[in-house]
């Protein structure tokens, strides 16, 4: 069985003295969608900027293909590690084109520039469409495509979505959770925070349960068949 | 003393406050540090050519760019690198302790009494136009530092690192999940500061050749004023604001009479703090309070 | 019962370290006596810029202000006024005509440093951060530059001199009074509430405490008590310059502060005493000094080293010394 493609083993966060995140094990393997899902505060947002290493650990492993997760952000974005930010942070200042460009500092050779940039403006056409629009200018749906382009633009194993369909319309979440099935075709492996835990229990191949920094319950696309149990079982474990 | 003349001597000091106004602005917007300790890269550069003064005026001015640069980044390395995240007022402290102990430094090596430049001295010379006096390093300094505002433009807008050094002046925290190594930009901010402040060393010392341990105090400080007026994180009117603060330091030196020059500090200094006053969150609010976070 | 036992060794920690210096000092000879006179008078600005700083953790290169502000007046309101009309013709009559105590010329000091804190404070504790370091530094450039000009309040940049000074034990006394105010301050509900500001600003400011208004009593207590200090500080020297109530005083001062650690009262009066000795060292040292063997170390040497101390500091051990605590009876674990 190969190695998978992140580890997380026993992982526990703090803030000050709070734990944010308790005992978490999970994996991904690759051309995976695991799902995290929980209310306000479980520490799903914590666990990404753990992972990308903008908060510290305070004990537990990471693991990034088998190596130990280390350094400082940059350099996990250089090994591979692709975050898409809650609240998208694009460079509202900077074009459309130079926000992208940047995505590529987290390359370490220039080598399939090319067509890297070809397949993330084929996820995204709009990118193209737009190129040398200030990038404040775009709407909140093309904001977070953008965003979505400049981390996949470095071609990251991992790709790390904090709250993609916050703030968008129905019909938006939905082009974009089917462009997300087509990039981890593509083999890239998705660790995805979300707050519409039905539908990311039915698009994700696993998604856990955080509440109260702690894992509280693993589902499967299966389990999102029966939309009242699913629910029952939501709300027990958020309030647990 | 005609109005003309003192416009003329207006833009070339101005020139030369705009450069180190955007030297300072650089720093601060990827840092969020005002480098008190600026002026004293210039002082090194007039020390620099100073003791070249014997030497071609090419090797001088080599030399004084490669020791201010230099300067400039072990200021970085050794004081300001630790001090990544720390609060507002220590980073503050620390530029003025740094601004200090340099000024001490020269003091103790050269001692109190100043050394003098004699490198491109000629350019002080003038060519006349009617009453007018023109002297050549009013054109150079005016054209030099329209250059070097240009070349700065080139490169935030041209290159990767210029890309690079924009976004971590808007984001430093997004920019680095982004593989934008922070180090490199900051280093790399330095570095370019140290370039105008080598360049403002050399345009200063043509005008007053006399190089003392506080050389570069006065013209940081009112750099920095132009800074404060133009707003620290946009380059374009920092640069602005120096030119201003310049011109109407060489426009008012120029028609003041010489009992009110003396007040002219106090009344910069008045100027800064009204402006700090009236729209204190205006100019240095801190767009994102992620930028001071610990690098 | 515990935090009133507390707060007891709180006091009387750096009042006693204050007291033997003093008596330490008061046995030897002249020239040392005036060096730690002169540690004693940097306790008093210290603790005074410390009571605005280390309460409100806004940063001020201003306070010099009003030491520069006491020490004229005080020193001017000693000399004889027949003397006055000698030597500085120029000056104000009030300034001239006047002639006072020590004592009165310190309260005046005082008067005139909150005076002059809270026209300057007014505006200015609005900011924080990194407008309040520049503000503040521009107040004392205006004040120096003022000072150095003006001959209608002293006598511009040549030295004020001739002013009568006194024994340690008045330097002492005043030290021991800074610290005092200071420590009667921070328990105060005034001083309580404008460090839970210098914590959580916006917490405070919800719990309805008024930031600018608590900034502004610390800031006017600590001007009051900076030109208290002044007025100490020209007694000590006998005479001043301009220059000598200007950057490099703020530097040494602020570097005391940081070192000691900004957000106690004992590290304020620990890194005064504590620089204030290697100062006088070090100046020693420029003047060839005999530590078993000759030492003579060129001049310029002070500075440079107070600084590389405050930036190692500052690097190394950002709250100071005592890590910007208070003493403390070592407790019993339960």
């Amino acid at each position: 069985m190969p190695e998978p493609v992140l580890e997380l083993r026993e992982v526990e966060i703090r803030y000050g003295r709070l734990p944010a995140v308790r005992n978490l094990s999970l994996t991904l393997e690759r051309g995976e969608i695991v799902g995290l899902i929980g209310p306000n505060g479980a520490g799903k947002s914590t666990t990404l900027h753990a992972v990308m290493g903008l908060v510290p650990l305070h004990s537990g492993t990471m693991a990034l293909r088998g190596a130990p997760l280390r350094g400082r952000p940059e350099d996990r974005a250089r090994s591979g590690i692709g975050l898409v930010p809650e609240g998208r942070h694009i460079f509202a200042s900077l074009t459309v084109e130079e926000n992208l460009r940047l995505g590529l500092s987290a390359r370490r050779s220039a080598d399939g520039t090319a067509a890297d940039r070809e397949w993330v403006t084929s996820l995204f056409p709009v990118i193209g469409e737009f190129a040398h629009r200030v990038a404040g200018t775009l709407s909140g749906g093309q904001q977070q495509q953008l965003a979505i382009a400049r981390a996949l633009i470095a071609r990251p194993e991992v790709l790390l979505l904090d709250e993609p369909s916050l703030g968008l319309a129905p019909i938006v979440v939905e082009t974009l959770f089917q462009t997300l099935a087509t990039i981890r075709e593509g083999g890239v492996s998705i660790l995805l925070v979300e707050q519409r835990g039905a539908l990311t229990v039915g698009f994700a191949d696993r998604t856990h349960v955080l509440a109260n920094a702690e894992l509280r319950l693993t589902l499967g696309p299966g389990d999102a068949g029966d939309t009242q149990h699913l629910t029952e079982q939501l709300t027990a474990a958020y309030l647990s | 003393m005609t109005f003309l003349q003192s416009l003329i001597d207006g833009i070339g000091l101005g020139a030369v406050y705009a450069v180190v106004a955007v030297g300072i602005g650089l720093v601060f917007g990827v840092m969020r540090l005002v480098n008190f300790a600026y002026g004293e890269l210039i002082t090194a550069g007039g020390y620099t050519l100073a003791l070249l003064s014997g030497a071609p005026a090419i090797v001088a001015i080599i030399v004084c760019f490669a020791v201010v640069v230099t300067l400039a980044l072990i200021q970085e390395r050794i004081a300001f690198r630790p001090l990544r995240g720390a609060s507002p007022a220590t980073m503050l402290i620390a530029t003025f302790a740094v601004s200090f102990l340099l000024q001490n430094v020269y003091l103790l090596i050269f001692g109190s009494r100043g050394s003098t430049v004699g490198t491109l001295g000629q350019l002080n010379e003038a060519i006349a136009i009617g009453s007018l006096r023109i002297r050549y390093i009013t054109i150079v300094a005016a054209v030099v530092g329209a250059a070097l505002l240009a070349g700065l433009t080139f490169v935030l807008n041209r290159t990767m690192i210029g890309l690079q050094l924009r976004a971590a002046a808007a984001d430093l925290r997004t920019a680095r999940t982004l593989g934008v190594r922070a180090d490199r930009v900051i280093t790399a901010a330095f570095a370019i500061s140290g370039v105008l402040a080598a360049a403002v060393a050399i345009l200063l010392t043509v005008q007053s050749p006399l190089v003392t341990p506080d050389y570069g105090v006065s013209v940081t400080i009112f750099a920095l004023v132009g800074v404060v007026v133009g707003g620290l994180d946009r380059l374009v009117t920092a640069a602005l604001g120096g030119f201003a603060i310049g011109f109407a330091n060489a426009f008012v030196g120029d028609l003041l009479p010489s009992s009110g020059s003396a007040y002219l500090p106090s009344v910069v200094y008045g100027l800064v703090i009204l402006i700090l006053v009236v729209r204190p969150s205006g100019l240095f609010a801190s767009r994102r309070a992620t930028a001071a976070e610990r690098v | 019962m515990r935090s009133r036992v507390d707060s007891l060794v709180a006091l009387a920690a750096p009042l006693l370290l204050v007291v033997v210096v003093a008596v330490v000092g008061s046995q030897l000879n002249p020239v040392r006596q005036l060096e730690f006179g002169s540690a004693l008078v940097s306790v008093a600005i210290v603790v005074a810029i410390y009571i605005f700083v280390g309460n409100s953790g806004v940063l001020s290169f201003g306070h010099i202000s009003f030491v520069a502000v006491g020490a004229y007046l005080s020193g001017i309101l000693t000399l004889e006024a027949e003397q006055k009309n000698l030597i500085l013709p120029t000056m104000f009559g009030v300034l001239r005509h006047s002639q006072t105590s020590t004592p009165v010329s310190l309260l005046l000091a005082a008067a005139a440093g909150a005076l002059f804190a809270l026209l300057a404070g007014g505006p200015l504790m609005r900011l924080s951060g990194l407008p309040a370091g520049i503000a503040t530094f521009a107040v004392l450039g205006i004040t120096t530059n003022i000072i150095s000009y003006w001959d209608k309040i002293g006598p511009g940049v040549t030295a004020l001199a001739l002013v009568p000074t006194n024994g340690i034990w008045v330097f002492m006394v005043g030290a021991l009074i800074a610290i005092a105010i200071a420590f009667a301050y921070q328990i105060s509900p005034f001083g309580r509430k404008l460090r839970a500001t210098r914590e959580d600003p916006l917490a405070a400011q919800a719990s309805g405490i008024h930031v600018h208004r608590q900034r502004l009593y610390a800031f006017v207590l600590s001007g009051a008590l900076a030109g208290f200090a002044g007025g100490l500080l020209i007694h000590q020297l006998g005479s001043i310059t301009p220059d000598q109530a200007s950057v490099e005083l703020t530097f040494t001062t602020l570097a005391m502060l940081v070192v000691g650690g900004a957000s106690s009262l004992f590290g304020a009066v620990l890194g005064a005493l504590l620089i204030s000795g290697l100062n006088s060292f070090l100046a020693d040292a420029e003047q060839g000094v005999n530590i078993g063997f000759q030492l003579t170390l060129p001049t310029g040497t002070r500075l440079v080293t107070i600084g590389a101390v405050m930036a190692l500091v500052l690097i190394l051990r950002p709250s100071g010394l005592t890590g910007g605590r208070e003493v403390r009876l070592p407790r019993r674990r339960a």
